[in-house]
């Protein structure tokens, strides 16, 4: 056998490099969950009980939830719950499952997710390069950031697919041996 | 290339069997066949340039704000063990009864329908928890499979669901498409609120089929649905209040609120988590007493608020005003120490942190399903596809009856490969304009496109319900008997589509009335 340019000791050291951006991205950002339940509440005990409204605490409500979803996807890829259709996946050999997987990051999730970046860009861009502002008036002034959730999500998503392709190459390489 | 829109449809559905994750196989095919159209000359790239305002429009979408609240709420009530103590308690409520245990779990199904609204989560619960008491009582493993597999997809049409709050949304953006093609320029929208008043009494009627049929199965056939046997005494009183009540309260507030036009579905969702999270943090130890007075704080706040509502941010408010806000203060902060106080258990108990992970993972499960399916759309509509959908939905024989009667048979078979989300937000955008166009009321066939989806995830052999069960239900119950059992429960569900398709009104009326 040829001797591999990565040993399977390094493959797995970057493997995990890679999870850990993950794994703490995904630690953090879940407390997202329980505040905008806390904070959604307590704009209704506002609304409802002092008829006090904030369009700002509303939009907060609304930063949270994408930031949520968009900066949990990566970590859901990590944990793999992203939902799979198994009816085959399910019956097949490990050794299949990490081709089938090597195929979709390859084809599928890297190339897709490179186009996004690719082609929000230049509206991410246009948004810092203005700073702009809220998205209805006395709003949160910070579109630009909720802007940036999408290059984000691209990077995490990108970062925990090479992970994965890692982790099945060693898949692989291991049935080999 | 022709065709390249037909052969991107039928490259997703390959792609998806294979078993690469859902939301990337339909990402990854919608670029891999925009670069097909444009190395034919069959698709424009610069259209691709519309991803940035899609991506940020889904960001920025107010209506769907309310899911992941909804499913906050229901992992609380799932890993706190509110909802397996509901159903034991329920079981031994009604397990004296012939068939009770399987109309107990018919009802569990019911109520817990505002949990995760994802068909594998509901069914491998009651899997884990319903199925082996009712084998061990005797049931016939074939209809016990069954009831399980139906009463879990309930989840799906029962409001407050969150494929209801998704359907909702895209049904309102066909609806308005519509209008716009007719030339109307004072579109009419649909509401959350209107799509669960919708879906109220056909989901109702369901229930009520599912436990005629249950009781009278286990009427002329005993031996399929025997009492249970073993001492367990009834439950007390205290128990029913206590592992009963509080979600039908939780859950019958949450829906009213919305339906009576109070709340918005975002607000109720929040109220329905914080709720959650109290009935939790009791049950992992908080002193009930803790939770009855902040229950009974913020219930006495809604109605002083109705009763003596302030306005602080008016420039006229009294000095009586700002007693009457200091003495509502004190209740909301006591009501919010309560809930600090049942967090801090829970988070103790070791819940609170995998509930947080759990609503983030779903989320980004569901949200990165409607991303990915807005880049296919694009594709997919630059293609040309959406003209040949209309031109064959309009070729169809029988005019407005056969579109509807071959949309329906489409998402049936869809069903069978593809869950709720994906088929509500790839599939739907394309033919719902052109079926509302046609004259069908966009309620009526939210309804009825909502039962049918449910029904496809009972039908062998691709149905999703039966693969949760399979991997859930013990090893002593045969593939061959899950099938069996859901036959009966897949005519119920045809005979309750065929119900409310010839009588609308039991899916029109009450949106109509109190909207």
């Amino acid at each position: 056998m040829v001797d591999p340019v990565l040993s399977l000791n390094h493959m797995k050291k970057i493997a995990d490099h890679l999870d850990t951006i993950n794994r703490a991205t995904g630690s953090t950002v879940r407390w997202l969950a329980l505040a905008m339940v806390l904070v959604q509440f307590v704009i209704v005990l506002l609304r409802y009980v002092f008829g006090v409204s904030f369009i700002a605490a509303n939009e907060a409500v609304l930063y949270m939830h994408s930031a949520l979803f968009m900066l949990g996807a990566g970590y859901t890829l990590l944990v793999d719950d992203h939902v799979r259709v198994d009816i085959f996946y399910a019956k097949v050999s490990p050794h299949t499952q990490a081709k089938i997987d090597l195929f979709g990051h390859i084809v599928l999730l890297l190339p897709s997710m490179l186009a996004l970046l690719w082609w929000t860009w230049p509206s991410v861009r246009n948004s810092w390069a203005i700073l702009e502002g809220p998205i209805s008036v006395g709003g949160i002034p910070a579109s630009f950031l909720l802007k940036s959730l999408i290059p984000a999500f691209c990077i995490l998503l990108i970062v925990q697919s090479l992970s994965c392709i890692l982790k099945n190459l060693m898949q692989l390489r291991e049935a080999e041996s | 290339m022709p065709h390249l829109d037909l052969l991107m449809l039928a490259a997703l559905i390959g792609c998806i069997l294979l078993g690469f994750p859902v939301s990337f196989s339909i990402a990854g095919t919608a670029i891999v066949f925009a670069f097909l159209g444009w190395i034919t000359g069959s698709f424009d790239l610069s259209l691709l340039g519309a991803l940035g305002q899609r991506v940020f429009g889904l960001l920025t979408n107010n209506v769907l704000i309310a899911i992941p609240l909804f499913v906050m709420m229901g992992v609380v009530l799932e890993k706190s063990r509110i909802a397996e103590e509901l159903l034991e308690t329920m079981g031994r409520l009604f397990g004296s009864l012939r068939g009770g245990l399987g109309v107990s779990v018919v009802l569990v199904g019911a109520l817990l329908a505002a949990s995760t609204g994802i068909v594998g989560a509901t069914v491998i619960a009651m899997g884990l928890i319903a199925l082996p008491t009712m084998l061990r009582s005797g049931y016939n493993p074939a209809f016990a499979s069954g009831i399980v597999c139906t009463a879990g997809t309930l989840g799906q049409i029962i409001p407050p669901s969150t494929l209801l709050i998704i359907l909702s949304d895209v049904m309102s953006n066909a609806y308005q498409q519509a209008q716009f093609e007719q030339g109307k320029f004072t579109v009419e929208t649909i509401s959350v609120g209107q799509i669960f008043a919708g879906a109220l009494f056909p989901g109702l009627l369901l229930v009520g089929i599912y436990i005629i049929y249950v009781l009278g199965r286990a009427y002329l056939r005993p031996d399929d649905a025997p009492p249970v046997q073993q001492s367990s005494e009834q439950p007390s009183v205290v128990e029913i209040s206590r592992a009963i009540l509080p979600p039908i309260i939780l859950i019958i507030a949450v829906l009213g609120a919305i339906l009576g036009g109070i709340a918005t579905p975002t607000e109720a969702a929040s109220v329905g988590a914080v709720g959650a999270i109290l009935m939790g943090g009791t049950r992992q130890g908080m002193p009930a007493k803790i939770a009855i007075a902040a229950a009974a704080a913020l219930l006495l706040l809604a109605i002083a608020t109705g009763l003596a509502p302030i306005r602080l941010q008016r420039s006229d408010v009294t000095m009586l005003g700002w007693v009457q806000g200091a003495v509502y203060a004190a209740l909301a902060f006591g009501g919010i120490a309560a809930i600090f106080a049942a967090l801090r258990k829970l988070d103790i108990a070791d819940l609170l942190r995998p509930a947080m992970t759990s609503t983030m993972t779903v989320t980004a499960m569901i949200f990165a399903t409607i991303l990915t399916a807005s880049i296919f759309s694009l594709v997919f509509v630059g293609l040309g596809g959406q003209e040949r959908i209309e031109a064959i939905l309009t070729a169809m024989p029988g005019g407005p009856l056969g579109a509807l009667i071959f949309s329906m048979l489409l998402i049936f078979i869809l069903g069978f490969f593809l869950d709720f989300v994906e088929i509500t937000v790839i599939l739907l955008p394309l033919i719902v304009p052109a079926l509302i166009l046609m004259g069908h009321d966009p309620y009526w066939l939210a309804i009825l496109i909502a039962i049918n989806l449910q029904t496809s995830f009972l039908t062998p052999p691709f149905g999703f319900s039966l693969f949760y069960l399979r991997g859930a239900a013990p090893k002593e119950v045969t593939t061959g008997q899950i099938y069996a059992g859901v036959a009966p429960f897949i005519a119920l569900q045809v005979a309750g589509i065929l119900i409310i398709w010839l009588i609308p009104a039991i899916a029109t009326w009450l949106p109509a009335t109190i909207f």
